[in-house]
Protein backbone atom coordinates (compact mmCIF):
# COMPACT_ATOMS: atom_id res chain seq x y z
CA UNK A 1 0.00 0.00 0.00
CA UNK A 2 1.13 3.61 -1.21
CA UNK A 3 2.36 5.28 2.14
CA UNK A 4 -0.20 7.84 1.15
CA UNK A 5 -3.06 5.96 0.72
CA UNK A 6 -3.32 5.56 4.37
CA UNK A 7 -6.42 4.91 5.89
CA UNK A 8 -5.88 6.98 9.15
CA UNK A 9 -6.94 10.09 6.86
CA UNK A 10 -10.01 11.33 8.92
CA UNK A 11 -9.36 9.60 11.85
CA UNK A 12 -8.91 12.26 14.91
CA UNK A 13 -4.94 11.93 16.03
CA UNK A 14 -3.31 13.22 18.95
CA UNK A 15 -1.36 16.59 18.39
CA UNK A 16 1.99 15.25 20.11
CA UNK A 17 3.17 17.08 23.29
CA UNK A 18 6.51 17.79 21.55
CA UNK A 19 9.12 20.47 22.21
CA UNK A 20 8.88 21.60 18.76
CA UNK A 21 6.06 23.65 19.24
CA UNK A 22 6.52 25.36 22.53
CA UNK A 23 3.68 27.26 23.45
CA UNK A 24 3.84 30.62 25.20
CA UNK A 25 2.27 29.94 28.31
CA UNK A 26 0.63 33.48 28.67
CA UNK A 27 -1.22 31.86 26.36
CA UNK A 28 -3.82 30.08 25.75
CA UNK A 29 -3.02 27.06 24.13
CA UNK A 30 -6.05 26.62 21.27
CA UNK A 31 -4.46 29.72 20.16
CA UNK A 32 -1.42 30.43 21.09
CA UNK A 33 1.50 31.74 18.99
CA UNK A 34 4.92 30.10 18.28
CA UNK A 35 7.07 31.16 21.59
CA UNK A 36 9.24 34.14 20.72
CA UNK A 37 11.95 32.80 22.88
CA UNK A 38 12.30 29.59 20.79
CA UNK A 39 12.40 31.76 17.27
CA UNK A 40 15.40 33.96 19.30
CA UNK A 41 17.12 30.90 20.09
CA UNK A 42 16.72 29.18 16.54
CA UNK A 43 17.99 33.06 15.30
CA UNK A 44 20.99 32.68 17.67
CA UNK A 45 22.06 29.78 16.13
CA UNK A 46 21.88 31.01 13.01
CA UNK A 47 24.06 34.02 14.13
CA UNK A 48 26.31 31.57 15.79
CA UNK A 49 27.14 29.89 12.66
CA UNK A 50 27.24 33.46 10.80
CA UNK A 51 30.30 34.08 12.81
CA UNK A 52 31.77 30.86 11.50
CA UNK A 53 30.85 31.61 8.11
CA UNK A 54 32.85 35.04 8.48
CA UNK A 55 36.15 34.06 9.94
CA UNK A 56 36.20 30.61 7.57
CA UNK A 57 34.96 31.87 4.14
CA UNK A 58 34.24 35.67 4.22
CA UNK A 59 38.70 35.96 3.08
CA UNK A 60 38.64 33.90 0.17
CA UNK A 61 35.48 31.71 -0.02
CA UNK A 62 35.34 28.65 -1.73
CA UNK A 63 36.75 27.02 -4.46
CA UNK A 64 35.42 23.31 -4.88
CA UNK A 65 37.54 21.24 -7.08
CA UNK A 66 35.82 18.31 -7.47
CA UNK A 67 32.21 20.33 -7.91
CA UNK A 68 32.54 23.49 -8.97
CA UNK A 69 28.68 24.08 -7.89
CA UNK A 70 29.56 24.36 -4.43
CA UNK A 71 31.80 27.30 -5.48
CA UNK A 72 30.79 30.23 -3.59
CA UNK A 73 32.24 33.78 -4.11
CA UNK A 74 33.67 36.30 -0.75
CA UNK A 75 30.89 38.70 -1.85
CA UNK A 76 28.24 36.43 -1.81
CA UNK A 77 28.86 35.13 1.54
CA UNK A 78 29.76 38.94 3.05
CA UNK A 79 26.91 40.17 1.48
CA UNK A 80 24.07 38.25 2.64
CA UNK A 81 25.81 37.73 5.81
CA UNK A 82 25.37 41.42 5.82
CA UNK A 83 21.67 41.30 4.98
CA UNK A 84 21.00 38.82 7.47
CA UNK A 85 22.55 40.84 10.24
CA UNK A 86 20.10 43.60 9.25
CA UNK A 87 17.10 41.27 9.02
CA UNK A 88 18.26 39.99 12.65
CA UNK A 89 18.63 43.80 14.04
CA UNK A 90 14.68 44.03 13.64
CA UNK A 91 14.65 41.50 17.04
CA UNK A 92 17.46 43.45 18.87
CA UNK A 93 14.51 43.46 21.66
CA UNK A 94 16.19 40.42 22.01
CA UNK A 95 19.19 40.83 23.88
CA UNK A 96 21.15 37.42 22.87
CA UNK A 97 20.19 38.37 19.40
CA UNK A 98 21.29 41.89 19.39
CA UNK A 99 24.58 40.95 21.25
CA UNK A 100 25.24 38.42 18.46
CA UNK A 101 24.43 41.02 15.41
CA UNK A 102 26.69 43.25 17.00
CA UNK A 103 30.04 40.63 17.26
CA UNK A 104 29.20 39.45 14.01
CA UNK A 105 28.99 43.11 12.43
CA UNK A 106 32.34 43.97 13.51
CA UNK A 107 33.96 40.80 12.47
CA UNK A 108 32.45 41.70 8.68
CA UNK A 109 33.27 44.78 8.88
CA UNK A 110 36.72 44.11 7.65
CA UNK A 111 35.76 42.06 4.69
CA UNK A 112 32.51 44.65 3.53
CA UNK A 113 34.91 47.42 3.62
CA UNK A 114 38.25 45.10 2.05
CA UNK A 115 39.96 46.37 -1.36
CA UNK A 116 38.18 43.95 -2.75
CA UNK A 117 35.29 45.40 -2.41
CA UNK A 118 36.33 48.94 -2.86
CA UNK A 119 37.83 48.01 -6.33
CA UNK A 120 34.60 46.45 -7.72
CA UNK A 121 32.51 50.29 -6.61
CA UNK A 122 35.26 51.44 -8.45
CA UNK A 123 36.16 49.92 -11.44
CA UNK A 124 32.44 48.56 -12.23
CA UNK A 125 30.08 50.97 -10.99
CA UNK A 126 27.08 49.43 -12.49
CA UNK A 127 28.05 46.76 -9.74
CA UNK A 128 28.89 49.67 -7.47
CA UNK A 129 25.81 48.84 -5.41
CA UNK A 130 26.32 44.99 -5.55
CA UNK A 131 30.10 45.44 -4.48
CA UNK A 132 28.62 48.03 -1.55
CA UNK A 133 25.55 46.08 -0.41
CA UNK A 134 27.17 44.94 2.78
CA UNK A 135 28.42 48.42 3.40
CA UNK A 136 25.02 49.48 2.98
CA UNK A 137 23.52 47.30 5.90
CA UNK A 138 26.20 48.15 8.34
CA UNK A 139 25.36 50.99 7.93
CA UNK A 140 21.98 50.96 8.23
CA UNK A 141 22.80 49.45 11.52
CA UNK A 142 24.73 52.17 12.61
CA UNK A 143 28.42 51.42 11.28
CA UNK A 144 29.03 54.08 8.92
CA UNK A 145 31.98 54.64 6.81
CA UNK A 146 32.50 58.05 5.31
CA UNK A 147 35.54 57.46 3.01
CA UNK A 148 33.51 54.36 1.34
CA UNK A 149 30.36 56.36 0.82
CA UNK A 150 32.36 59.05 -0.87
CA UNK A 151 33.65 56.62 -3.33
CA UNK A 152 30.64 55.32 -3.72
CA UNK A 153 28.68 58.44 -4.24
CA UNK A 154 31.72 58.98 -7.62
CA UNK A 155 30.27 55.84 -8.66
CA UNK A 156 26.27 56.25 -8.89
CA UNK A 157 27.55 59.60 -10.83
CA UNK A 158 28.85 58.01 -13.60
CA UNK A 159 28.19 57.82 -16.88
CA UNK A 160 27.97 53.76 -16.56
CA UNK A 161 26.04 53.39 -13.64
CA UNK A 162 23.26 52.21 -15.22
CA UNK A 163 25.40 50.24 -18.00
CA UNK A 164 23.82 46.51 -17.02
CA UNK A 165 20.72 45.45 -17.71
CA UNK A 166 18.75 43.45 -15.22
CA UNK A 167 15.40 41.52 -14.49
CA UNK A 168 12.74 43.63 -12.86
CA UNK A 169 13.46 41.80 -9.19
CA UNK A 170 17.05 42.81 -9.37
CA UNK A 171 16.03 46.28 -10.66
CA UNK A 172 13.64 46.08 -7.11
CA UNK A 173 17.64 45.07 -5.69
CA UNK A 174 19.13 47.65 -6.80
CA UNK A 175 16.43 50.48 -5.71
CA UNK A 176 16.54 48.71 -2.39
CA UNK A 177 20.10 49.22 -1.72
CA UNK A 178 20.22 52.87 -2.86
CA UNK A 179 17.12 53.53 -1.05
CA UNK A 180 18.63 51.69 2.09
CA UNK A 181 22.07 53.78 1.51
CA UNK A 182 20.51 56.97 0.91
CA UNK A 183 17.89 56.21 3.83
CA UNK A 184 15.66 59.06 3.77
CA UNK A 185 12.88 60.06 6.52
CA UNK A 186 10.04 59.64 6.33
CA UNK A 187 7.88 56.50 5.14
CA UNK A 188 8.31 55.28 1.56
CA UNK A 189 5.13 55.14 -0.27
CA UNK A 190 3.74 53.67 -3.61
CA UNK A 191 4.51 50.73 -5.46
CA UNK A 192 7.92 50.45 -7.39
CA UNK A 193 7.67 50.61 -11.31
CA UNK A 194 9.71 47.05 -11.36
CA UNK A 195 7.77 45.53 -8.79
CA UNK A 196 4.90 45.87 -11.20
CA UNK A 197 6.90 44.27 -13.90
CA UNK A 198 7.92 41.27 -11.95
CA UNK A 199 6.62 37.91 -11.07
CA UNK A 200 4.96 39.99 -7.69
CA UNK A 201 2.94 41.82 -9.85
CA UNK A 202 1.09 39.29 -12.14
CA UNK A 203 0.53 35.19 -11.55
CA UNK A 204 3.51 32.74 -11.56
CA UNK A 205 3.85 30.24 -13.83
CA UNK A 206 2.49 27.63 -10.22
CA UNK A 207 2.89 24.35 -11.99
CA UNK A 208 5.59 24.63 -14.96
CA UNK A 209 7.72 27.49 -13.98
CA UNK A 210 11.66 27.03 -12.88
CA UNK A 211 13.11 27.32 -9.43
CA UNK A 212 14.28 30.89 -10.74
CA UNK A 213 10.49 32.57 -10.74
CA UNK A 214 10.61 31.66 -7.01
CA UNK A 215 13.63 32.96 -6.44
CA UNK A 216 12.45 35.99 -8.05
CA UNK A 217 9.47 36.21 -6.36
CA UNK A 218 11.16 36.24 -2.82
CA UNK A 219 13.40 38.48 -3.81
CA UNK A 220 11.21 41.25 -4.93
CA UNK A 221 8.78 40.83 -1.67
CA UNK A 222 11.79 41.24 0.30
CA UNK A 223 12.95 44.09 -1.51
CA UNK A 224 9.53 45.48 -1.62
CA UNK A 225 8.29 45.28 1.84
CA UNK A 226 12.04 46.51 3.16
CA UNK A 227 11.39 44.05 5.74
CA UNK A 228 8.64 46.37 7.15
CA UNK A 229 10.95 48.95 7.96
CA UNK A 230 9.64 50.69 5.16
CA UNK A 231 7.76 49.07 3.16
CA UNK A 232 6.00 49.97 -0.26
CA UNK A 233 2.78 49.01 -1.53
CA UNK A 234 2.54 45.87 -2.96
CA UNK A 235 1.87 45.47 -6.86
CA UNK A 236 -1.04 43.12 -6.14
CA UNK A 237 -3.94 42.46 -3.38
CA UNK A 238 -2.00 40.69 -0.20
CA UNK A 239 -4.28 37.69 -1.19
CA UNK A 240 -3.47 37.33 -4.48
CA UNK A 241 0.61 37.43 -4.16
CA UNK A 242 -0.02 34.94 -1.16
CA UNK A 243 -2.15 32.38 -2.76
CA UNK A 244 0.70 32.27 -5.68
CA UNK A 245 2.71 31.64 -2.40
CA UNK A 246 0.89 28.97 -1.04
CA UNK A 247 1.16 27.06 -4.64
CA UNK A 248 5.17 27.56 -3.98
CA UNK A 249 5.32 26.36 -0.78
CA UNK A 250 3.71 23.51 -1.78
CA UNK A 251 6.29 22.48 -4.49
CA UNK A 252 9.10 23.38 -2.30
CA UNK A 253 8.36 21.43 0.93
CA UNK A 254 7.40 18.54 -1.51
CA UNK A 255 10.81 18.66 -3.33
CA UNK A 256 12.51 19.39 0.27
CA UNK A 257 13.70 22.40 -1.31
CA UNK A 258 14.00 24.35 2.48
CA UNK A 259 15.80 27.30 1.39
CA UNK A 260 13.15 28.19 -1.58
CA UNK A 261 10.43 26.95 1.54
CA UNK A 262 12.03 29.07 4.13
CA UNK A 263 11.90 32.05 1.21
CA UNK A 264 8.01 31.33 0.15
CA UNK A 265 7.12 31.39 3.91
CA UNK A 266 8.74 34.75 4.04
CA UNK A 267 6.29 36.38 2.66
CA UNK A 268 3.72 36.30 5.54
CA UNK A 269 5.23 37.67 7.60
CA UNK A 270 6.47 40.34 5.43
CA UNK A 271 2.74 40.87 4.28
CA UNK A 272 0.90 41.25 6.99
CA UNK A 273 -0.04 39.63 10.49
CA UNK A 274 -2.06 36.23 9.55
CA UNK A 275 -0.29 33.05 8.56
CA UNK A 276 -2.54 30.84 6.83
CA UNK A 277 -3.14 26.90 7.55
CA UNK A 278 -0.37 26.16 5.10
CA UNK A 279 1.85 28.91 5.84
CA UNK A 280 2.00 27.83 9.46
CA UNK A 281 1.83 24.02 9.05
CA UNK A 282 5.16 24.55 6.77
CA UNK A 283 6.69 26.19 9.74
CA UNK A 284 6.47 23.95 11.73
CA UNK A 285 7.87 21.57 9.05
CA UNK A 286 10.67 23.31 8.68
CA UNK A 287 10.94 24.05 12.16
CA UNK A 288 11.39 20.20 12.82
CA UNK A 289 13.63 19.52 10.07
CA UNK A 290 16.29 21.72 11.58
CA UNK A 291 15.45 20.48 15.21
CA UNK A 292 16.28 17.11 13.86
CA UNK A 293 19.42 17.90 11.99
CA UNK A 294 20.73 20.37 14.27
CA UNK A 295 20.25 23.20 11.12
CA UNK A 296 17.73 23.58 8.10
CA UNK A 297 19.62 21.51 5.55
CA UNK A 298 19.81 21.89 1.73
CA UNK A 299 20.81 19.23 -0.37
CA UNK A 300 24.02 20.30 -1.74
CA UNK A 301 25.30 18.87 1.88
CA UNK A 302 26.64 15.47 1.20
CA UNK A 303 27.68 13.45 3.81
CA UNK A 304 29.31 10.77 1.59
CA UNK A 305 31.60 13.80 0.30
CA UNK A 306 31.75 15.13 3.88
CA UNK A 307 33.03 12.24 5.42
CA UNK A 308 36.20 12.00 2.88
CA UNK A 309 37.38 15.77 4.26
CA UNK A 310 39.19 16.52 7.10
CA UNK A 311 40.40 19.84 9.23
CA UNK A 312 39.70 22.99 7.83
CA UNK A 313 38.66 21.49 4.50
CA UNK A 314 35.79 19.34 5.96
CA UNK A 315 34.85 22.97 8.15
CA UNK A 316 34.66 24.68 5.28
CA UNK A 317 32.69 22.56 2.73
CA UNK A 318 30.46 22.02 5.35
CA UNK A 319 30.00 25.63 5.86
CA UNK A 320 29.68 26.71 2.00
CA UNK A 321 27.37 24.09 1.45
CA UNK A 322 24.97 24.85 4.60
CA UNK A 323 25.25 28.12 5.52
CA UNK A 324 22.25 29.85 3.10
CA UNK A 325 20.02 27.89 4.14
CA UNK A 326 20.86 28.01 7.37
CA UNK A 327 21.20 31.88 6.94
CA UNK A 328 17.11 31.64 5.48
CA UNK A 329 15.63 30.14 8.86
CA UNK A 330 16.91 33.03 9.85
CA UNK A 331 15.76 35.32 8.13
CA UNK A 332 12.55 33.66 8.78
CA UNK A 333 13.00 33.53 12.75
CA UNK A 334 14.22 37.59 12.44
CA UNK A 335 10.18 37.71 10.45
CA UNK A 336 8.56 35.94 12.77
CA UNK A 337 9.99 38.01 15.85
CA UNK A 338 8.72 41.30 14.35
CA UNK A 339 5.40 42.57 16.47
CA UNK A 340 2.49 40.66 15.64
CA UNK A 341 4.21 38.72 13.07
CA UNK A 342 4.64 35.79 14.81
CA UNK A 343 3.43 32.04 13.34
CA UNK A 344 0.53 30.19 15.10
CA UNK A 345 1.82 26.99 16.98
CA UNK A 346 -1.07 24.84 15.88
CA UNK A 347 -2.69 25.36 12.17
CA UNK A 348 -5.36 27.03 12.26
CA UNK A 349 -8.42 25.32 11.36
CA UNK A 350 -10.80 28.29 10.99
CA UNK A 351 -11.33 27.41 6.76
CA UNK A 352 -11.52 23.47 7.17
CA UNK A 353 -14.31 21.61 5.39
CA UNK A 354 -14.77 18.47 6.78
CA UNK A 355 -13.50 15.17 4.91
CA UNK A 356 -11.47 17.38 2.06
CA UNK A 357 -7.82 16.46 3.00
CA UNK A 358 -9.24 12.58 2.52
CA UNK A 359 -10.49 13.20 -0.71
CA UNK A 360 -6.77 14.81 -2.46
CA UNK A 361 -4.70 12.26 -0.05
CA UNK A 362 -5.58 9.39 -2.84
CA UNK A 363 -4.33 11.47 -5.48
CA UNK A 364 -0.84 12.05 -4.12
CA UNK A 365 0.43 8.48 -5.31
CA UNK A 366 2.97 8.42 -7.66
CA UNK A 367 0.57 7.78 -10.48
CA UNK A 368 -3.71 7.27 -10.51
CA UNK A 369 -5.15 3.70 -11.61
CA UNK A 370 -6.37 5.41 -14.38
CA UNK A 371 -3.67 7.42 -15.81
CA UNK A 372 -3.46 7.54 -19.47
CA UNK A 373 -0.40 10.06 -19.88
CA UNK A 374 0.17 11.28 -23.60
CA UNK A 375 2.96 9.03 -25.13
CA UNK A 376 6.52 10.90 -26.00
CA UNK A 377 6.11 13.83 -23.44
CA UNK A 378 9.11 14.04 -21.63
CA UNK A 379 9.20 14.33 -18.33
CA UNK A 380 11.32 16.57 -15.89
CA UNK A 381 12.29 14.98 -12.69
CA UNK A 382 9.45 13.27 -10.63
CA UNK A 383 8.90 14.72 -7.06
CA UNK A 384 9.70 12.63 -3.80
CA UNK A 385 6.65 10.74 -3.13
CA UNK A 386 7.92 8.72 0.43
CA UNK A 387 9.38 9.64 3.26
CA UNK A 388 8.74 13.33 3.01
CA UNK A 389 9.43 15.41 5.82
CA UNK A 390 6.05 17.47 5.61
CA UNK A 391 4.04 14.14 5.09
CA UNK A 392 5.57 12.97 8.46
CA UNK A 393 4.16 16.33 9.97
CA UNK A 394 1.01 15.79 8.48
CA UNK A 395 0.94 12.44 9.92
CA UNK A 396 1.03 13.81 13.41
CA UNK A 397 -2.06 16.25 12.95
CA UNK A 398 -5.57 15.60 13.69
CA UNK A 399 -8.15 15.69 11.35
CA UNK A 400 -9.58 19.05 11.43
CA UNK A 401 -5.95 20.15 10.88
CA UNK A 402 -5.62 17.77 7.78
CA UNK A 403 -8.17 19.20 6.88
CA UNK A 404 -7.42 22.56 6.90
CA UNK A 405 -4.51 21.47 4.69
CA UNK A 406 -6.74 19.91 1.97
CA UNK A 407 -5.94 23.16 -0.50
CA UNK A 408 -2.01 22.53 0.57
CA UNK A 409 -2.67 18.86 -0.29
CA UNK A 410 -4.17 19.91 -3.58
CA UNK A 411 -1.17 21.97 -4.93
CA UNK A 412 1.32 19.03 -3.93
CA UNK A 413 -0.87 16.85 -6.19
CA UNK A 414 -1.09 19.09 -9.01
CA UNK A 415 2.59 20.06 -9.12
CA UNK A 416 2.72 16.13 -8.95
CA UNK A 417 0.42 15.20 -12.03
CA UNK A 418 1.48 17.98 -14.26
CA UNK A 419 5.43 16.88 -13.77
CA UNK A 420 4.39 13.56 -14.00
CA UNK A 421 2.64 14.20 -17.23
CA UNK A 422 -0.60 11.99 -15.77
CA UNK A 423 -2.59 14.90 -17.46
CA UNK A 424 -5.98 12.28 -17.04
CA UNK A 425 -4.74 11.80 -13.06
CA UNK A 426 -4.71 16.00 -13.22
CA UNK A 427 -8.77 15.66 -14.54
CA UNK A 428 -9.60 13.64 -12.16
CA UNK A 429 -8.03 15.42 -9.30
CA UNK A 430 -9.66 19.10 -11.03
CA UNK A 431 -13.02 17.10 -10.81
CA UNK A 432 -12.57 15.72 -7.18
CA UNK A 433 -11.08 19.32 -5.60
CA UNK A 434 -14.53 21.25 -7.98
CA UNK A 435 -16.79 18.65 -6.07
CA UNK A 436 -15.17 18.93 -2.68
CA UNK A 437 -14.90 23.26 -2.92
CA UNK A 438 -11.27 23.60 -3.29
CA UNK A 439 -10.64 24.71 -6.66
CA UNK A 440 -10.58 28.38 -5.91
CA UNK A 441 -6.97 28.66 -6.49
CA UNK A 442 -4.89 29.89 -8.60
CA UNK A 443 -2.98 26.29 -9.18
CA UNK A 444 -6.31 24.84 -9.99
CA UNK A 445 -7.13 27.37 -12.37
CA UNK A 446 -3.90 27.21 -14.00
CA UNK A 447 -4.39 23.48 -14.28
CA UNK A 448 -7.45 24.06 -15.82
CA UNK A 449 -6.32 25.84 -18.75
CA UNK A 450 -3.37 22.94 -19.00
CA UNK A 451 -5.86 20.70 -19.33
CA UNK A 452 -7.50 22.86 -21.97
CA UNK A 453 -4.35 23.31 -23.80
CA UNK A 454 -3.93 19.34 -24.43
CA UNK A 455 -6.99 18.70 -25.56
CA UNK A 456 -6.57 21.34 -28.10
CA UNK A 457 -3.17 19.99 -29.08
CA UNK A 458 -4.84 16.62 -29.56
CA UNK A 459 -6.95 17.44 -31.95
CA UNK A 460 -4.78 18.95 -34.26
CA UNK A 461 -3.90 17.51 -37.37
CA UNK A 462 -0.75 14.81 -36.79
CA UNK A 463 1.61 16.71 -39.10
CA UNK A 464 1.28 20.07 -36.99
CA UNK A 465 2.20 18.16 -33.62
CA UNK B 1 38.57 35.74 -11.34
CA UNK B 2 40.67 32.98 -9.55
CA UNK B 3 37.37 30.85 -8.30
CA UNK B 4 35.63 31.17 -11.63
CA UNK B 5 35.19 27.50 -12.97
CA UNK B 6 37.53 26.97 -16.14
CA UNK B 7 35.54 25.73 -19.62
CA UNK B 8 38.69 24.18 -20.41
CA UNK B 9 39.28 22.59 -16.87
CA UNK B 10 35.77 21.21 -17.06
CA UNK B 11 36.65 19.40 -20.22
CA UNK B 12 39.49 18.46 -19.58
CA UNK B 13 38.40 16.52 -16.55
CA UNK B 14 35.87 14.90 -18.37
CA UNK B 15 37.35 13.75 -20.85
CA UNK B 16 40.12 12.60 -18.38
CA UNK B 17 37.58 10.42 -17.24
CA UNK B 18 37.44 8.33 -20.43
CA UNK B 19 33.82 8.24 -20.19
CA UNK B 20 33.16 9.44 -23.48
CA UNK B 21 34.01 6.32 -25.59
CA UNK B 22 34.97 8.40 -29.11
CA UNK B 23 36.16 5.20 -31.05
CA UNK B 24 32.15 4.15 -30.11
CA UNK B 25 30.79 7.53 -31.01
CA UNK B 26 32.78 7.35 -34.52
CA UNK B 27 31.75 3.58 -35.65
CA UNK B 28 27.54 4.92 -34.85
CA UNK B 29 28.87 7.51 -37.37
CA UNK B 30 30.19 5.67 -39.51
CA UNK B 31 27.60 3.42 -39.48
CA UNK B 32 24.97 5.88 -40.18
CA UNK B 33 26.33 8.30 -41.70
CA UNK B 34 25.62 7.38 -45.53
CA UNK B 35 22.33 6.87 -44.75
CA UNK B 36 21.20 9.86 -43.32
CA UNK B 37 23.46 12.21 -45.61
CA UNK B 38 20.77 11.05 -48.65
CA UNK B 39 17.55 11.39 -45.81
CA UNK B 40 14.99 13.59 -46.30
CA UNK B 41 16.16 15.64 -43.11
CA UNK B 42 19.86 15.36 -43.78
CA UNK B 43 20.39 18.16 -41.01
CA UNK B 44 19.83 15.55 -37.66
CA UNK B 45 23.36 14.15 -38.61
CA UNK B 46 26.35 14.49 -36.94
CA UNK B 47 28.69 15.87 -39.53
CA UNK B 48 28.66 18.50 -42.06
CA UNK B 49 26.28 20.66 -39.82
CA UNK B 50 26.72 23.17 -37.37
CA UNK B 51 24.54 21.41 -34.74
CA UNK B 52 25.55 20.21 -31.92
CA UNK B 53 25.21 16.90 -30.15
CA UNK B 54 27.23 16.31 -27.32
CA UNK B 55 26.73 19.41 -24.59
CA UNK B 56 28.26 19.71 -20.90
CA UNK B 57 26.16 21.01 -18.61
CA UNK B 58 27.17 22.07 -14.87
CA UNK B 59 24.43 20.97 -12.91
CA UNK B 60 23.84 21.86 -9.06
CA UNK B 61 22.85 18.97 -6.96
CA UNK B 62 19.36 18.24 -6.56
CA UNK B 63 17.40 15.73 -5.19
CA UNK B 64 16.99 15.60 -1.46
CA UNK B 65 18.32 16.53 1.83
CA UNK B 66 20.55 13.81 3.59
CA UNK B 67 19.06 11.72 6.73
CA UNK B 68 18.14 14.24 9.38
CA UNK B 69 20.15 12.41 12.59
CA UNK B 70 23.17 11.69 10.12
CA UNK B 71 23.35 15.29 9.62
CA UNK B 72 23.16 16.22 13.20
CA UNK B 73 26.44 14.53 13.99
CA UNK B 74 28.25 17.12 11.87
CA UNK B 75 25.90 20.03 13.36
CA UNK B 76 27.68 20.64 15.71
CA UNK B 77 30.91 21.51 13.90
CA UNK B 78 29.15 24.55 12.34
CA UNK B 79 29.45 26.81 15.54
Amino acid sequence: MSEFAIPVVGRPVAVPSSPLCPLDPQTDAGEGQWLPRDLARRLCHVLDVAGQVVERLAREGFIDSVEPGNNVPPEKVVSETAFLLLAASTANRHEHVRTRVEKVARLLIPHARSERMLLGACLEPALALDFAQAHICLSRLGYRDEAFDALLRRSLVSQARFGRERAPHRMLEQEWLYATWRNPPGQSRGTPRAALQSVLGRPMDLLNGHRDDIYAFTHALMYVTDWNLKPRALPRARAAILADAEAALARCLDEQDYDLAAEVLLAWPLTGQSWSAAAAFAFRVLARVEDEAGFLPAPSTRLQRLNTLKGAARSAYLLATAYHTIYVMGLLCAAALQPGRTPPAQVPTGAAAPDSAALIVPFLSRRSPKANPVPDVPRSGEPVAEGSHWWGEFQRLNAVERDALAVLLLNIALRRKVVQRDFGGLRDLLKAAYAAGLADSPAASQAAELLERVALLVRLPAPLR
Amino acid sequence: MSNRVSHQDVVKKLLDTKSVDFAAVGKAVAELGPSLAVADEPWDIFCGTMRTFFHCYIITVGGTVESLPELRGAAGELQ
